[in-house]
């Protein structure tokens, strides 16, 4: 379970990696259109999701201390932030659909918010790495929580 | 503060209540007391916020606050209750502070996910996500909760989950809209005999490579050109359309926006006609017994069909053309804005009609400036007595029409943008406040006292669910296309909508085959030259009612002219019983 758990993570970290190429993917199409961000909208509101709780899951049945469960679900809530973010950077739009000031602070956000998920994630691998290679963890569990240091 | 950005700052302050209480749970449960302390704190001034919100968007309209009074309220209430207990109790405070911030994630949910109508089975869903997000935390966070609890949160959440299950499917279980797809070719508008000659056009639609802001780009036009001939005809014309398709595999067919014809003419696939496929062709004939400035486009996939090319102008005209007669219509094709920029000279004094037409998705801000102007006609209609503007810009809704009435020298700009001069001296325009159709002109009576039938459309976003793939769909009462139940009208009949925006996007509504007559926005009625619109922008927070006379027999599609939202959901049918 400590490998299923560790493994998760590292593909839920691949799959942020991706996520931020999709999000270039979408800047970059011209010209841009309503579906630019597909890619960058199914892998934020499916794919990673799913893989948050698989990962979170996991956490729980490798018997990872409390810390390094909570940090695994985590993501989960920063991705429903992250979504409800995109949404309002596109409410605050002048008549005519134009970007704003506002718009543009709320989508600056949505940046900052998505370095902050993955660096959890960042977190939750190395957590899940040390569980996997220590051969006592379940002993060491109890005694305390291993440091994870969010890089 | 308008009820559009109240919409959106309850968002906002309902994200940061869930975020404080939350974070106030999980530093409680790495055992930091005080900042958990402060966190709640945090959170409970923002629940107070939210609960500011919520009481005035309950003002504005049942609509925009239902789901936040009857859900959200006693979610967020439990949360605060158990939070605090458990605080002064110093027992458990982690668990209950993360059961606050379950309840209050729950809150946002509902009304992101699906707050129109209120069900009870959304109510139940959240209850059970709560219920069991609460129990697996007390299991992972100890101490471990006694098994009459642990039991008791498992109970709550298995039957909340399945209470709200049959709920849901009761509820989606009515009966499934009957589109009847038999065109009805109604005698409301005067059906040209066959014999009788008629203007003949052929439009053939294909692939093609079509220059754009001085690039070559790749295109969907009619006969080659984006945007497609112009169709133009005087009063009282029969117009003859042939239309083939050449290459265009999502099939194409002519829809002739604002131009109420027989329902058969209407061009909508699958409700007025089948879609005309490549190597097939479809003969449109209707009489043109309406003046004013149109447009016609394509329907199928109209989605990329009309941001593509498929597009193009119809203009009757009362008697032949006479002055400066030009015709606008602005379209995005592949990031380029059409047409060209172009001048035309004309001696000072001059009398110029503008017919600005927006063929985009979008609103665009028009500004005539140079010389004051006249708003002569709105969607093809003719205002009571326009009054002189000047230093007025022009916000024209996705599909809509406005014909201007201006003297040379003229300049007018399209989002800042000059697209068209008598070579007038350039001018600012940005700051120039927006024109408001609905105190223009002079006021008539509403021509009716009673309404027969009376519909509310809520334009919202939801999770639909119905489809192969679960989408995030824009939805009208809570359904999304071809879920949304047909409205049913008698002919004869005089219709009310009523359409509220509880969205944070802007909804350009265009009903098929009518024109209404706007009777008020937000509550105030409308005050200036009687209005008949066919595509008008419902802003996030706004509250419209229209009304018209049920006089063109058939089914009419009913949608917003955002058409990326169309294809995403929100589109329905009024029929004729």
């Amino acid at each position: 379970m400590r490998k299923a758990f560790a493994v998760v993570s590292t593909a839920l970290l691949i799959v942020f990696a991706l996520q931020f190429v999709f999000a270039a993917v979408g800047a970059f199409t011209k010209p841009q259109a309503d579906s630019s961000y597909a890619l960058h909208s199914l892998t934020g509101m499916a794919v990673i999701p799913l893989l948050t709780l698989l990962t979170t899951l996991f956490a729980y049945l490798a018997k990872a201390p409390g810390r390094l469960i909570g940090l695994s679900i985590l993501p989960l809530g920063l991705t429903i932030l992250q979504a409800l973010l995109a949404m309002l950077a596109n409410a605050f739009t002048d008549a005519s659909g134009g970007s704003t000031v506002a718009g543009l602070i709320v989508g600056g956000l949505h940046a900052v918010n998505g370095i902050v998920a993955v660096h959890i994630v960042v977190a939750v691998v190395r957590g899940a790495r040390k569980l996997a290679q220590s051969p006592n963890a379940v002993e060491r569990e109890s005694a305390a929580a291993p440091s994870v240091d969010v890089a | 503060m308008t009820t559009g950005s109240l919409l959106a700052a309850d968002l906002v302050v309902a994200v940061l209540v869930a975020a404080g209480w939350l974070a106030a749970g999980a530093v409680a449960a790495a055992g930091r007391r005080r900042i958990a302390l402060g966190l709640a704190t945090c959170a409970l001034t923002a629940t107070i916020g939210r609960a500011i919100t919520i009481v005035a968007l309950s003002r504005d309209g049942w609509w925009f606050a239902a789901e936040k009074v009857l859900i959200a309220g006693p979610l967020l209430v439990a949360g605060v209750a158990v939070a605090a207990l458990a605080l002064l109790r110093k027992r458990t405070e982690s668990v209950a502070l993360l059961f606050a911030g379950y309840a209050s994630t729950a809150a946002v949910l509902v009304t992101v996910l699906h707050g129109y109508p209120v069900s009870g089975g959304v109510a139940l869903y959240a209850v059970s996500g709560v219920a069991a997000a609460t129990a697996v935390t007390w299991r992972v966070l100890g101490p471990r909760p006694s098994p009459t609890v642990s039991r008791a949160a498992v109970v709550v959440a298995i039957a909340a989950l399945v209470a709200g299950t049959g709920l849901a499917a009761s509820a989606g279980a009515t009966p499934a809209p009957q589109h009847q797809h038999a065109p009805v070719a109604g005698p409301a508008v005067s059906e040209p005999a066959a014999s009788e000659p008629a203007r003949q056009f052929t439009l053939t639609a294909g692939t093609a490579t079509v220059e754009a802001g001085g690039k070559k780009v790749e295109a969907w036009a009619f006969n080659g050109q984006v945007p497609g001939p112009e169709i133009a005809a005087t009063v009282g014309d029969v117009i003859e359309v042939k239309l083939r398709n050449r290459d265009i595999d999502r099939g194409v067919t002519l829809h002739w926006h604002g131009y109420d014809v027989p329902n058969d003419q209407d061009g909508v696939p699958d409700v007025t006609q089948a879609a005309v496929l490549p190597g097939q062709e479809f003969v449109y004939r209707f009489r043109a017994d309406q003046a004013g400035t149109y447009w016609y486009h394509t329907h199928s996939a109209s989605d990329v069909g009309v941001r593509m090319g498929l597009y193009g102008v119809l203009v009757v005209r009362p008697r032949p053309v006479s002055g400066l007669d030009v015709i606008v219509p602005v379209h995005t094709l592949s990031g380029q804005i059409l047409p060209a920029p172009a001048v035309t000279a004309a001696a000072p004094g001059s009398p110029v009609r503008l017919r600005l037409i927006n063929t985009d998705s979008t609103t665009h801000r028009y500004a005539v400036a140079g010389a004051p102007f006249r708003v002569a006609a709105i969607d093809g209609m003719d205002l009571r007595h326009p009054s002189p503007l000047s230093e007025q810009a022009l916000l024209i809704p996705a599909g809509g029409r406005y014909d201007v009435l201006t003297t040379a020298p003229a300049v007018l700009y399209v989002d800042g943008r000059q697209l068209w001069s008598t070579g007038a001296q350039p001018v600012e325009t940005a700051h120039w406040p927006v024109f408001d159709p609905l105190t223009y002109g002079t006021a008539e009576p509403v021509p009716w006292s009673r309404f027969d039938r009376s519909f509310t459309l809520v334009l919202d976003r939801g999770l639909d669910l119905r489809g192969l793939l679960p989408r995030y769909a824009h939805t009208v009462n809570g359904a999304a296309d071809p879920d949304i139940p047909v409205q049913f009208v008698r002919r004869g009949d005089i219709v009310k909508f009523t359409i509220v925006n509880r969205s944070l996007v802007v909804h350009p509504w265009h009903l098929h085959g009518h024109h209404v007559l706007v009777l008020a926005r937000n509550g105030q009625p409308a005050t200036g030259s009687p209005l008949w619109l066919d595509s008008f922008d419902v802003r996030p927070g706004e509250v419209w009612e229209v009304a018209f006379e049920a006089n063109n027999p058939g089914m009419w599609a009913n949608h917003c002219h955002n058409l990326p939202h169309a294809g995403a959901g929100m589109m329905l049918h009024l029929a004729y019983e």
